[in-house]
């Protein structure tokens, strides 16, 4: 039954879909309108973050739809993720977007992407949950492939195309297997089918549907498609597919896992532990021969993955609730530090040499650039310390031998991580600026945000009470 | 021979569509694999999802308290089949214009 509580519940995807829908249908009738398109989108997702800020400050919680979607603490945190990363890309995108004469389309894309990806976190139905997969993965191959003038643009979006559409098949299999086993695609439904001895068509839609997800989040072994399509899209575009869909789908891999799956536990954080342990290594030894800054931080995004995934597998004994908080905490700090690295490239350039000198040429973008390098390798108090503690603490707790190598992993990859991390930063301290390489004009709201996000990486720490403290009243446990 | 026309008329088993699906998904599996036209590719991954919607056609007509309500989700896919081949034509045409082809062997700028 639809009552007014549901548009209610509805508000944050409601007015970012009407956003999207405005600025696209000013494009149609106004193209010359640059700047109005980018302020307006900007505002939309400004919009829809104040909305989900205020249902979280008002402590809004209810499930619609038959309870196949769900509005919780849980859900809005991540809502707030994404909508804050798509106002910040945003933000960045304008000026390149209004350069290529197709500004409104590119910023309706990053709009639908992020009515995807929070409509994604909300949904406890399994076909819901493909749906808002494909609603967020749909545009964002477009998004990859935008770029006409560079060739690398249309051949990344052919290659996440192709293997994001295997993807979405074995996704679905694994959930038409679980359907067709538990009766109903409802989480709460499927719950019920996952207890004692699995049965083999069960085993096989959980293999599926965990194969599904890790491509979509990049984990190894399906992680190939990532640095070929972060390489070849615009730069905005990779900053957000690496963060906002990601955390998205981490966040409903959690909910599928906790609801649907909460007995079958033993099995899903052993594959989750194996899963995380080759995805730190691949990420991290690929990362370390890049000369490339756009390749190097798609692996890095790829190692990443790993290191949430080492959060799931703490997700048994008394490391439940930390291994939640963990991948909470995580979700916001990558967001802030990987977001800010990946704008610092859009100001400076994606080869390794146009670092050189910085910090003697632009002290402000190369102070920013070595905040987010530090933050990404761990080092406290920046914002990817707390991710990192986080799960370290959990899967202290998790009592299970294989999650505490995984542990182990994590820490022996922070170290491998620091050679790449730290080359730029050598490059920026130490190396002679290259000559005539000029500060690209216009970019004074690509340089407010890398700003902004390089003060919230730094004070992090400040964040982390109230952050935990949400974490604990999610809802999820 | 009446009666063995009268015994075709029995309900087939769910498992004759699993197996069919099944199939059907392992040859668009191979065929993705293999194919290195893009646009061959994309069929290949057509019969896949076309393949799992058999299975969920099938699920929803054998499950007892369903409801029907497998036959909505397969439309649904169906409809979303559809929008990924319509990005991803524009897309395989973007390639066509910068590379004169879509062989997917041949569309290796980027490596390491």
């Amino acid at each position: 039954m639809v009552t007014a509580q549901t548009f209610v519940g509805l508000l944050p995807e409601i007015v970012v879909f009407l956003f999207s829908m405005l600025v696209l249908m000013i494009g149609v009738f106004s193209p010359r309108a640059t700047g109005l398109t980018a302020g307006l989108a900007a505002f939309g997702a400004l919009a829809t973050f104040v909305t989900a800020v205020v249902l979280l400050a008002v402590g809004f919680e209810g499930s619609f739809f038959g309870d196949a979607y769900v509005v919780d603490g849980f859900a809005l945190y991540f809502k707030l993720i994404v909508a804050g990363s798509a106002f910040f890309t945003v933000l960045a995108a304008s000026r390149w977007s209004g350069r290529t004469g197709d500004a409104p389309e590119y910023l309706t894309l990053i709009l639908s992407v992020a009515v995807g990806a929070m409509l994604l976190v909300s949904m406890r139905d399994l076909f819901g949950v493909f749906v808002a997969i494909e609603l967020a993965t749909i545009p964002s191959y477009a998004l990859v492939a935008f770029d006409r003038t560079r060739r690398e643009s249309a051949e990344g979006g052919m290659k996440y195309l192709l293997t994001g559409m295997i993807a979405s098949s074995i996704l679905l299999y694994g959930i038409v297997l679980i359907y067709g086993i538990s009766g109903s695609a409802e989480l709460a439904d499927i719950s019920r089918t996952f207890t004692g001895q699995l049965s083999p068509v069960a085993l096989l839609g959980m293999v599926l549907l965990i194969s599904g997800f890790a491509f979509k989040v990049s984990a190894a072994p399906f992680h190939f498609w990532t640095p070929d399509a972060y390489q070849g899209a615009p730069t905005s575009a990779a900053a957000f597919l690496s963060v906002a869909p990601k955390a998205a789908i981490f966040a409903v891999l959690l909910r599928i896992f906790l609801e649907g799956m909460p007995e079958a536990a033993p099995s899903w954080t052993a594959v989750a532990a194996v899963l995380a342990i080759v995805t730190m290594f691949i990420g991290n030894l690929f990362a370390l021969r890049q000369s490339n800054v756009r390749r190097m931080l798609a692996y890095s995004s790829v190692a990443h993955s790993g290191y949430i995934l080492v959060a799931f597998a703490a997700l048994q004994g008394g490391g439940v609730e930390r291994g939640v908080q963990a991948v909470l905490i995580y979700s916001a700090a990558y967001a802030l530090m990987n977001l800010g690295a990946f704008f610092v490239i859009d100001l400076v350039g994606e080869e390794a040499k146009s670092y050189n000198g910085l910090f003697k040429t632009r002290p402000g973008v190369a102070l920013s650039m070595a905040i987010f390098m530090a933050a990404l390798v761990g080092i406290p108090p920046l914002s990817g310390f707390w991710g990192k503690a986080w799960i370290i603490l959990a899967g202290a707790q998790s009592g299970s031998i294989l999650t505490y190598v995984a542990v182990g992993a994590l820490v022996i990859n922070s170290v491998l991580s620091v050679p790449y991390y730290f080359g730029i930063l050598r490059n920026m301290a130490f190396e002679e600026p290259v000559k005539g390489v000029e500060e690209p004009t216009g970019t004074g709201a690509v340089k407010l945000s890398v700003y902004i996000l390089a003060i919230a990486t730094t004070l992090f720490l400040f964040f982390i009470g109230p952050l935990s403290a949400l974490a604990g009243a999610s809802g999820l446990l | 021979m009446q009666q063995f026309l009268d015994s075709l008329n029995a309900t087939l088993p769910l498992e004759g569509y699993l197996v069919v699906g099944a199939v059907m998904f392992a040859i668009g599996a191979w065929g993705a694999i293999i194919r290195r036209n893009a646009v061959v590719v994309f069929m290949c991954i057509e019969l896949m999802i076309n393949a799992v919607n058999l299975s969920l056609v099938a699920f929803a007509d054998y499950l007892p308290n369903a409801g029907g309500a497998g036959v909505g989700y397969a439309v649904l896919v169906v409809a979303v089949a559809a929008a990924e081949v319509a990005v991803g034509l524009a897309i395989a045409l973007a390639v066509y214009r910068s590379r004169k082809t879509v062989n997917v062997d041949e569309i290796n700028l980027m490596k390491g």
